[in-house]
């Protein structure tokens, strides 16, 4: 299995010189099997990159199949949805997998407000000429997508929940764990231990640095240490810190990066947006 | 008077290396008397960075005024994301087209809904104030006089010719021409045929907006697609440079600023736009500009 970096940043995308070596975009991961199937975890910007891509292939000739989880609705996680290209043309058939947002709110109402016609020219999900499903997933639940198996759980993000994803091909695993602060650092969920359990990637929120996160407590992100307990307790064999602050320059990264590094023997790197690398 | 592009892109924002010269974030503008009163035009992503430096030239609370061409995600988005809403006592008046069935207060909150954003808008410190503006309709705010104009856009859209400091300024976003389309309140898969209610309702959208220019400065203008690219969307509510060329012409406008590009549109592309149309203004006597992040244009004839 390959894994590439779309989008790596979290809250909001982020232009200019000091952003370029990890990236600007918001969330978007791409996962690949050997056998060439793919799956995208969440529709930040980065995914309008990937689009693009995917226009040179089957989806520019309305050939393309694609399962898109998002790990919640938070719009630096779906605000590329709207320019993601395969969605406009037709015979491509996508589908898009999530919980519902909040009790009372389904994802697909929740999409369709996005493409409210006062915020989008698009109008509503109707109007993509993609055949489009909205499949909404119960967190703790199995899923298996084709080349993939992927196991769910309801992590706490703030004021709401967000799934996180464990997934399987190939024989390799690797783990999602974004937009997640745990009640305790040092304690980390069972449920977070149980998806990460000796992954061989594990991808986790490292939104503050750790100095920071005392006065950002409570804003439903983890100081990039809190990956680094979550990777030893349960044996994985790598980390990579993902959603970075709009604020972590290129060069402040790098000194997360150092830092957290130094704390463990658990490789550790910084998600970047380029090539497809290895699981 | 003067303004400062915070924000030139449109549709959303596109970081990378590509976009480091023009700049990535969408639609935000700032303009400024010489007496020190602003304005500011979109709430796209480049709202973030203005956020920021307002709040570090002044960290008490003040008051804000917000004029909105219209709601499509790329010019409110940043509005959650400034950060002087964030301080106790800011009051923060937003001007804006009705387009939606719900009260602007509801439009606009609906952007910061549990499900798209940590926080909504009413558990934000600042207070909000809405006010509904009418193309013709025109008002003071903060010493600024204001004339919104209707523009062709789907769901509608809203220009604003602002006059201060004895000289104006125009900001033409988003509009598509006045000849092939005519958007309404609903969805568009292609251009539909033109009645002849069409075209009479176009041809007033355009007087009025070439009556509402003329004596102007400085005009902005939507020219999000090149004539080819224009050709295969006429139906997507942009212009190009060509046909806000011929706007000004027509206007009597000197000076024009390109604005609101394409996200496909890199740096390279952007310096041969630039230099393009910089000589097809120059034969039409018309000084035309292509904005990127952080230009700081003076407006009038003494560019305060």
């Amino acid at each position: 299995m390959k894994i590439r970096f779309w989008g790596v940043r979290g809250s909001f995308a982020m232009s200019g010189r000091e952003f370029l070596r990890y990236g600007g975009n918001t969330t978007s991961v791409e996962l690949l099997t050997d056998a060439k199937q793919r799956l995208l975890i969440d529709l930040g910007t980065g995914a309008t990159e990937l689009a693009k891509q995917l226009m040179g292939s089957e989806f520019g000739k309305g050939k393309g199949t694609l399962p898109i989880l998002l790990s919640h609705t938070h719009l630096d996680h779906i605000q590329g949805l709207p320019f993601f290209a395969p969605f406009f043309i037709k015979g491509n058939e996508i589908r898009i997998l999530g919980a519902a947002p909040l009790s009372g709110i389904s994802l697909e109402a929740t999409l369709q407000n996005q493409l409210a016609p006062h915020y989008s020219p698009l109008s509503g999900l109707e109007n993509l000429a993609a055949g489009v499903t909205i499949e909404t997933i119960t967190p703790g639940e199995a899923i298996t997508l084709p080349g993939f198996e992927v196991v769910t759980a309801a992590v706490p993000h703030g004021s709401m929940w967000t799934t996180a994803y464990r997934i399987t091909a190939d024989g390799k695993t690797v783990t999602f764990l974004s937009d997640v602060e745990y009640p305790s650092i040092d304690d980390p969920l069972p449920e977070a231990l149980a998806l990460a359990h000796e992954a061989d990637l594990l991808i986790h929120d490292a939104m503050h640095a750790d100095h920071d996160y005392d006065m950002r407590k409570g804003w439903g992100h983890s100081p990039a240490r809190a990956g680094v307990v979550v990777a030893e307790r349960a044996g994985v064999k790598k980390l990579a810190l993902f959603h970075h602050s709009p604020d972590a320059t290129d060069d402040m990264i790098d000194e997360v990066v150092e830092r957290t590094a130094a704390r463990t023997t658990v490789p550790v790197i910084a998600a970047a947006e380029g090539n497809y690398l290895d699981v | 008077m003067q303004i400062t592009f915070w924000g030139v892109r449109g549709s959303y924002p596109v970081p990378g290396a590509a976009t480091v010269r023009y700049g990535g974030q969408t639609s935000c503008v700032e303009t400024r008397t010489a007496s020190g009163d602003t304005l500011i035009v979109d709430a796209g992503t480049g709202m973030r960075a203005l956020g920021n430096k307002l709040f570090r030239e002044a960290p008490e609370p003040q008051h804000y005024h917000v004029l909105l061409s219209h709601v499509h995600w790329d010019h409110i988005q940043g509005l959650p994301f400034f950060s002087p809403a964030y301080v106790p006592g800011t009051k923060i008046s937003v001007y804006a087209l009705l387009t939606a069935a719900d009260e602007l207060h509801q439009v606009i909150g609906g952007i910061t809904r549990h499900e798209f954003f940590p926080m909504p808008l009413e558990a934000i410190p600042a207070v909000f104030e809405f006010h509904q503006v009418e193309p013709g309709v025109e008002l003071d705010i903060n010493g600024f006089h204001i004339t919104p104009i209707a523009l062709n856009h789907p769901f509608g859209s809203v220009g604003y010719r602002i006059d201060g400091d004895g000289s104006s300024w125009a900001y033409v976003a988003d509009t598509a021409p006045f000849t092939e389309v005519l958007h309404k309140q609903h969805f568009l898969p292609g251009p539909e045929p033109l009645s002849d209610d069409d075209k009479l309702a176009l041809a007033a959208m355009r007087e009025a907006l070439v009556r509402r220019l003329t004596g102007v400065d400085t005009v902005i203008y939507d020219t999000h697609f090149l004539p080819d690219e224009y050709a295969k969307f006429p139906h997507y509510g942009h212009s190009t440079p060509d046909q806000a060329i011929e706007i000004c012409v027509e206007s009597g406008v000197r000076r024009l600023v390109l604005y609101h590009h394409a996200p496909s549109h890199g740096d390279d592309q952007m310096d041969r736009i630039a230099a393009e149309y910089l000589s097809q203004g120059a034969k039409k006597n018309i000084e035309v500009l292509t904005s990127f992040e952080g230009m700081t244009l003076p407006i009038g004839p003494e560019g305060t």
